[in-house]
């Protein structure tokens, strides 16, 4: 082949010159290289080669990979010399005692491997009989706080306690000196040797003033029950003996002193049981969780609940001979609630939330006339759980601001948050010479004190207490004292010049106060017995009946009077309690019961007012709130209003405990400080004026839709005299028709399970003539039944008429499982993480047989169905998975992920799970949370998650995972615990014993609404209850046959109250 | 009868006695060890070396072993000087001990036996054997790689007369010689007028390669035989094996809780107080004392103690909850089953693979310990028919389940 036309490329080819020459021979000229490892100037030659980076990187990746496929090298290091009791793997649990100055449990400390995890009651208390509410059992979490002061500060400077124990003894001494007063204010001191050790402290700085201060007060009610009885202690109230119970704004199962008891002791009566059931009346302006329980529920402000009460005393005192006074507004309600006390003298409680004395003098004479002082209403074993007095403190207040104090020593409580003038007192602080404060951070007073002596938490203390006259419990330490702290006790004892270890004066005060040789020849046995128990109880003194000495006449007229538009009504929340925990974020995201908000407080209105005043009634999904501004006792905020139904026409309503500063990263800046509005200690506020701020703000919610929809299977609800004639009231059998004769052996199956649940399949025959057949909701079934009845099966039962919605089994759960804080944002979003929720249901005045009666159209009815009614009632419901023996979610599963256990668990298995979310969609009961972030990443985003921080991740439960991010998770009945109880009975060669293992939910339930148990276990606490004709299925028509047994509502109403 | 039976009794005792005074050794190993030594080293109790120089009789020494405190209460001199010279601690008395069973202990002491062969000497001994045994399998691998290496010298040659052959003949015919192809163009041009065959080996070598492949994959974080230095030369081969210790004497976690625990320090001290020496020497128990700032020279305990950083052999990951107790106490299962055979590791190894194949492995063919334990006597009734009465293994009573160990 020849060429016959030859190309050059250039001229250079063309003239072949020496430097094309050169470069041909050449390929790769040094400019021809791309050299991008050398910045141009260097010479090629010294730098790196593109090919040995290529080469340098190939060899790191290579030695890199195989440095990674190396074991990493873990370290193992054993205890030194191991303490005997200790286990590394086994918990140990602690008695101990809960007192925060707003609430009183006897409780038990779950350890592992030295770091309490989780805070149960203790059922051997006859106070408390074992309730602990949300406040309590998240206190666990507080202990292992961030924001905790890690030593002593002097002018919020890093001291030494050598230092600032010379500076306070003689700062102490010169105020003594210059016959200054020496003031001790604290929270109430329920601890027998506190108050030896303060009386000590007195003694030896001269007249050392005491001053208490409940940031909660109740001084009217003490002041009342002085004058009435000449106890100046609170009542304890014998729910579980009341069968009348009339409150007057009291929300006694939440807020008050000793709530978790008294919620405990009025689930008793909430039973349906031998023909009896407690009536409970409220008359009250916000729905609170109180009054959401009662039966009949009268919606006041807070000036008609007084004329209420009047009316009340009125009816009774002429029915019972006793002096009438002048007032009062009566009303059928009255009248209802005056003749059923009447007909239950002795059996019934009066109650009031009111801090007024005239009004507390009114419901003593009502009780004492009623004859239930000494049989319901305890005084002679008073509870001690309230001591302050709102004179003394205003007085301090004046004697500081006039430069009469020296020194103020402030412990447990947080004035210049939460007293109500806290300017005035910060104003009185900055003349007093010597400030000290043993808060356990730089909160908002102690930041302004000059020197911070901080406090263990209660988990590092030794302590005691006597929450009611003559009932002991003791406080021992479950770790080590995290920081450099120092107990409260031991700081004024060693000022005083006694330097025993709390521990041992403790012990010395009981051996001289309430040991006696009677009870144990030997001293350390007693003290050790009721240091194992947590309690002693010398034995309550019988009950007996006070005669009443106070004035009906004179507090007639010194009743309150609340005028204006509008009346506040403050309130406290199952979860801020009075904001002292709020740096504590399980409790920020627990939802409030009622409103189902979290991270926020806001105005609650009723939603007719709401429309009336324009503001945005957040209805069908919109989270946007209005904001308006709300004036009153010369306070001005500005708040979201958030839609209450129930809440009285006239009246807001407004959580304490929010607006902290200086509580730390997750309580600062959450809502705003309702505190100021308290003036002298009132929660009921007149003269407010409400207007429009024109803002938005985004409230985090977790329910948007309120009421039931006319879906019965969801809730479902009697009354008493319905349930006394049929015990299956409220609650048909599902059941389906089928066209055709079923299959002999589905015939069979349906027999047998209908028998079962004692129903008889049968055939049934319609209009047409034609034979119908009628099988139950679980014998419709597509799939194969699991072989239930062999071995375990895990259930429970949750009984709708003692569950009051608390929330304590959702912080239990949260703390047994590591469910993770997510914060507003997500909440806002809807990714909340609880494996529990409560739903809270408001019934609707539009109902299908009303709308069938009315004609009203289908679309007008259920736009209708959507509003609650006007005077709604309530009924809340647990929700947790409810492992389903049908679950639609595992037939859905891609990987087989979520699988059903031979014992009825349904089982999620996060290494297995790709989150592709399914699953939660073919769930009924939307059960299933999926973790859209790596929580623990410590990442400022979720910064709120315990599991973020080295200190907040102590709290986790070692014995779960934490969930990566883009699994699904949900509740497992606490799979752990069942786990650890079977190997515990294997291992003694016995059955696992009925309620030996407890989910987290149903150990935490104040009321016991919670039965968990094996279910093939016929003498079971849950087989019975399962068994009971109360008992059904959440939406048993979709047949996914659940483990989880709900038990009907029974309202205690008359046929016309329905 | 009666008679008979005490004939009898008096028979055994006399027989019993005569045998322990002439078995002073044991004697002496029962009552006397745990606080003498036969040399002049003190433990609780003063050396025994040269002890007849000492003491005044044998008179004496009978009296004070039967009662020491009685000797020092009556005032005996000598007892008096003893009982000061030992921190006033002391001796037990044994007073059921005949004069004859004291003489023969003190016969024993008197004439020691002849110290045996050292320890140490029968481990390197042991250690010896070991490689002369591998260098065996090996020698069969060395003359396998020889005879290949040999047989390949022997083809290179071949080729190589082959084709100087082949140049002869060319040369002589006058013909050009053949174009040399080499070695790689020889084996192209075979691949290219065998296809089918080419195919067929360049897959299986590629199947061969992937399961190589993904086996390699498969045992990435499986850490078999991993046997890291620890930072105290223990020996479960000498404890466990030779001394023969049960494993839950020190790993007593093991029946309680989840994990089997490594020992705390004052597990080893309960020996290790009086055992200062092993076979290699004091070097690795003065370790534990050092740890523990203990001298035991004074026999006291320092104000420092420095924690032993064991380096962790089995490692689970946090996604699976496993309980030794559930294993060890309710299945009964020894521990060599999955620790394999510790008591001859000098080093110890993880002897088992830990994935999930090898518990589920497991679960599938072990049978659940069902026999005289109430848990699953409950069961039982429960569930008459429980599995037509094939044996229950785990896997039947949902041992397979995910819930069982990942929550």
């Amino acid at each position: 082949m020849s060429r016959t036309k030859i190309y050059w490329k250039g001229l250079d080819e063309l003239h072949n010159t020496p430097e094309f020459q050169e470069s041909a021979a050449n390929e790769f000229t040094p400019e021809a290289t791309a050299d991008i490892f050398n910045d141009g100037n260097e010479s090629t030659e010294a730098g790196t080669k593109r090919r040995d980076f290529l080469k340098f990187m190939g060899f790191s990746i290579g030695a890199a990979t195989l440095a990674a496929c190396e074991t990493p090298v873990m370290r193992s290091v054993p205890y030194l010399n191991k303490p005997e009791d200790i286990t590394p793997g086994v918990p140990n649990w602690y008695a101990s005692s809960f007192f925060d100055g707003v609430d009183y449990a006897s409780i038990l400390v779950k350890t592992r491997e030295g770091r309490p995890i989780k805070v149960i009651g203790n059922r051997r208390s006859t106070v408390t009989l074992g309730g602990v509410n949300a406040r309590i059992n998240s206190s666990v979490l507080s202990l292992y706080d961030a924001a905790r002061a890690k030593g002593p500060l002097k002018g919020g400077a890093e001291s030494t306690w050598n230092e600032v124990d010379r500076d306070i003894v003689i700062g102490l001494k010169k105020a003594a000196s210059e016959g200054k007063q020496v003031v001790l204010l604290t929270e109430t001191i329920i601890s027998p040797s506190t108050k030896h050790a303060i009386a000590e402290f007195t003694e030896a700085f001269g007249d050392v003033k005491h001053v208490i201060l409940d940031s909660l007060s109740v001084s009217g009610v003490l002041a009342a029950n002085e004058e009435s009885f000449g106890v100046r202690a609170l009542a304890d109230y014998q729910f579980d003996k009341a069968e009348v119970v009339v409150s007057f704004g009291s929300d006694f199962l939440s807020a008050t002193p000793n709530s978790n008891a008294n919620a405990a002791r009025y689930a008793k009566m909430r039973k349906p049981k031998d023909g009896k059931m407690s009536r409970h009346f409220q008359f009250e302006a916000n729905m609170s969780l109180t009054g959401s329980n009662a039966d009949v529920r009268v919606a006041q402000k807070p000036s008609e609940t007084i004329d209420s009460l009047v009316a009340l005393y009125n009816r009774i005192a002429s029915a019972t001979g006793g002096s009438v006074v002048s007032g009062g507004v009566d009303s059928p309600e009255v009248s209802k609630a005056a003749s059923e006390l009447l007909a239950a003298k002795g059996k019934g409680i009066v109650i009031s939330g009111s801090n007024s004395k005239a009004e507390q003098v009114l419901v003593n004479a009502i009780n004492s006339q009623l004859g239930n002082i000494g049989t319901t209403i305890d005084l002679t074993n008073p509870l001690l759980l309230r001591q302050g007095n709102d004179a003394d403190m205003a007085a301090l207040v004046v004697d500081m601001n006039a430069g009469k104090v020296g020194a103020l020593l402030i412990h447990g409580v947080n004035p210049s948050y939460s007293y109500f003038d806290a300017e005035k007192f910060n104003s009185g602080l900055a003349k007093v010479d010597i400030t000290v404060s043993f808060a356990d951070r730089l909160d908002e007073t102690a930041e302004k004190v000059g020197i911070l002596t901080p406090d263990h938490h209660y988990l590092e203390s030794w302590n005691d207490a006597e929450p009611k006259a003559g009932h002991y419990s003791l406080v021992q330490p479950t770790i080590q004292p995290l920081f450099n702290t120092r107990q409260f006790q031991e700081s004024l004892l060693k000022w005083s010049g006694n330097d025993s270890d709390y521990y041992t004066y403790i012990r010395e005060n009981w051996k001289g106060s309430i040991y006696s040789a009677s009870l144990n020849p030997v001293f350390a046995n007693f003290f050790n017995t009721a240091l194992f128990e947590g309690v002693y109880e010398n034995g309550a003194t019988e009950a007996v009946a006070i005669a009443f000495k106070g004035d009906v006449n004179a507090a007639a007229a010194a009743l309150p009077k609340y005028s204006g538009d509008f009346e506040l009504q403050l309130y406290v929340k199952a979860g801020a309690g009075d904001g002292s925990q709020a740096n504590n974020p399980w409790l920020q995201e627990l939802p409030d019961p009622v409103s189902r908000v979290t991270w926020d407080n806001y105005l609650t209105m009723s939603p007719t007012q709401m429309k009336e005043l324009g503001f945005s009634r957040l209805e069908r999904g919109d989270f946007m709130a209005d904001v308006a501004i709300l004036t009153a006792n010369g306070v001005t905020l500005k708040i979201p209003v958030y839609p209450s139904p129930g809440q009285k026409y006239g009246t807001v309503g407004l959580a304490v405990g929010y607006g902290r500063t200086a509580a730390g990263k997750s309580g600062n800046g959450v809502g705003v400080n309702a505190f100021p509005l308290a003036k002298d200690g009132s929660f009921s506020v007149g003269g407010v004026t409400i207007s429009s701020a024109n803002e938005k703000y985004e409230i985090a919610q977790l329910q948007s839709h309120h009421t039931l929809m006319g879906r019965e299977s969801i809730v479902k609800e009697t009354t008493f005299a319905e349930y006394s004639k049929d015990a299956k009231a409220g609650n048909p059998r599902v059941e389906f028709y089928v066209a055709s004769a079923p299959s002999a052996a589905r015939k069979a199956a349906a027999t047998a399970h209908g028998q079962e649940h004692g129903h008889d399949g049968h055939a049934h025959a319609d209009d047409h003539g034609h034979e119908n057949y009628k099988i139950g909701a679980a014998d419709a079934n597509l799939w194969g039944n699991h072989a239930i009845d062999s071995g375990h099966r895990w259930g429970m039962a949750i009984d709708l008429n003692k569950c009051i919605g608390c929330g304590a089994c959702v912080t239990a759960c949260g703390a047994e499982n590591n469910v993770p804080v997510v914060g507003k944002e997500e909440v806002r979003r809807g990714r909340d993480m609880h494996w529990l929720r409560i739903d809270r249901y408001y019934t609707s005045d539009m109902t299908t047989e009303r709308a069938k009666a009315e004609g009203v159209g289908a679309i007008d009815k259920f736009t209708a169905m959507e509003a609650a009614a006007v005077a709604p009632r309530v009924a809340y419901q647990p929700v947790m998975c409810q492992h389903c023996n049908h679950a639609p979610c595992e037939t859905v599963c891609p990987v087989a992920a979520t699988t059903h256990s031979d014992e009825g668990l349904n089982q999620m298995t996060y290494n297995r799970c790709i989150g592709t979310r399914y699953c939660a969609n073919n769930c009924p009961y939307k059960v299933r949370r999926f973790n859209w972030f790596q929580y623990h990443d410590g990442s400022k985003e979720f910064g709120n998650n315990p599991a973020n921080s080295e200190l907040g991740r102590m709290v986790l439960n070692p014995d779960v995972v934490v969930r990566d991010r883009g699994v699904m998770e949900k509740c497992s009945f606490c799979v752990q615990g069942i786990q650890a109880a079977k190997l515990k009975a294997k291992k003694m060669g016995r059955k696992v014993l009925d309620e030996e293992v407890q989910s987290a939910c149903a150990e935490a339930c104040p009321t016991h609404a919670i039965a968990f148990g094996d279910l093939n276990d016929t003498e079971s606490r849950v087989a019975s209850k399962a068994k009971d004709e109360r008992s059904y299925h959440l939406l048993e028509e979709v047949g996914v046959q659940p483990n989880v047994y709900y038990m009907t509502k029974v309202r205690n109403l008359t046929s016309e109250e329905v | 009868m009666k008679r008979i039976s005490t004939a009898f009794f008096t028979l055994t005792v006399l027989l019993a006695s005569s045998a322990y005074a002439q078995d002073g050794e044991k004697l002496f190993k029962q009552n006397c060890a745990s606080c003498h030594t036969l040399t002049d080293k003190a433990m609780v109790g003063p050396g025994l070396a040269g002890l007849f120089d000492r003491i005044p009789s044998e008179e004496w020494a009978i009296s004070w072993v039967k009662n020491s405190s009685k000797m020092v209460a009556a005032g005996d001199p000598y007892a008096v000087k003893i009982f000061n010279a030992n921190n006033k601690v002391p001796m037990s008395a044994f007073e059921f001990l005949s004069d004859e069973e004291i003489k023969g202990v003190l016969s024993y002491i008197r004439n020691p036996p002849v110290k045996e062969v050292p320890a140490a000497a029968a481990v390197v001994a042991d250690a010896g054997a070991k490689p002369s045994g591998a260098l065996a399998g090996d020698t069969l691998i060395y003359v396998l790689v020889g005879l290949a290496l040999l047989l390949l010298l022997l083809l290179v040659v071949l080729r190589g007369v082959k084709r100087s052959l082949t140049h002869l003949v060319s040369e002589r015919d006058g013909v050009p010689a053949p174009v040399e192809k080499g070695a790689v163009g020889t084996l192209l041009s075979w691949m290219n007028t065998h296809r089918g065959w080419t195919a067929f080996s360049v897959l299986v070598v590629v199947l061969i390669l992937l399961r190589m492949g993904i086996q390699g994959l498969m045992t990435i974080g499986v850490y078999q035989g991993y046997a890291p230095t620890q930072p105290i030369n223990f020996s479960h081969k000498i404890h466990a094996g030779q001394n023969g210790i049960n494993c839950v004497y020190c790993h007593s976690s093991a029946e309680k809780g989840k994990t089997a625990g490594i020992p705390s320090l004052n597990v080893c001290m309960n020996c290790h107080s009086y055992v200062d020496q092993g076979p290699t020497g004091t070097a690795e128990i003065a370790k534990i004392y050092r740890a523990l700032d203990y001298d035991p020279a004074t026999k006291t305990y320092g104000s420092k103690p420095t924690p032993v950083k064991w380096v962790r052999v089995h490692n689970l990951p946090d996604l699976s909850y496993f309980n030794h107790s559930q294993h060890v106490v309710a299945g009964q299962i020894p521990c060599q089953t999955c620790h394999g055979a510790v008591e001859e590791q000098a080093v110890v190894g993880q002897h088992s693979p830990l994935t999930m194949g090898w518990c589920i492995d497991c679960h599938r063919t072990t049978n659940v310990q069902v026999t005289d334990n109430g848990y699953y006597e409950d069961l039982h009734k429960r569930t008459p028919e429980w599995h037509n009465g094939d044996p229950i293994t785990v896997e039947r009573i949902g041992g397979l389940e995910c819930a069982k160990c990942h929550y």
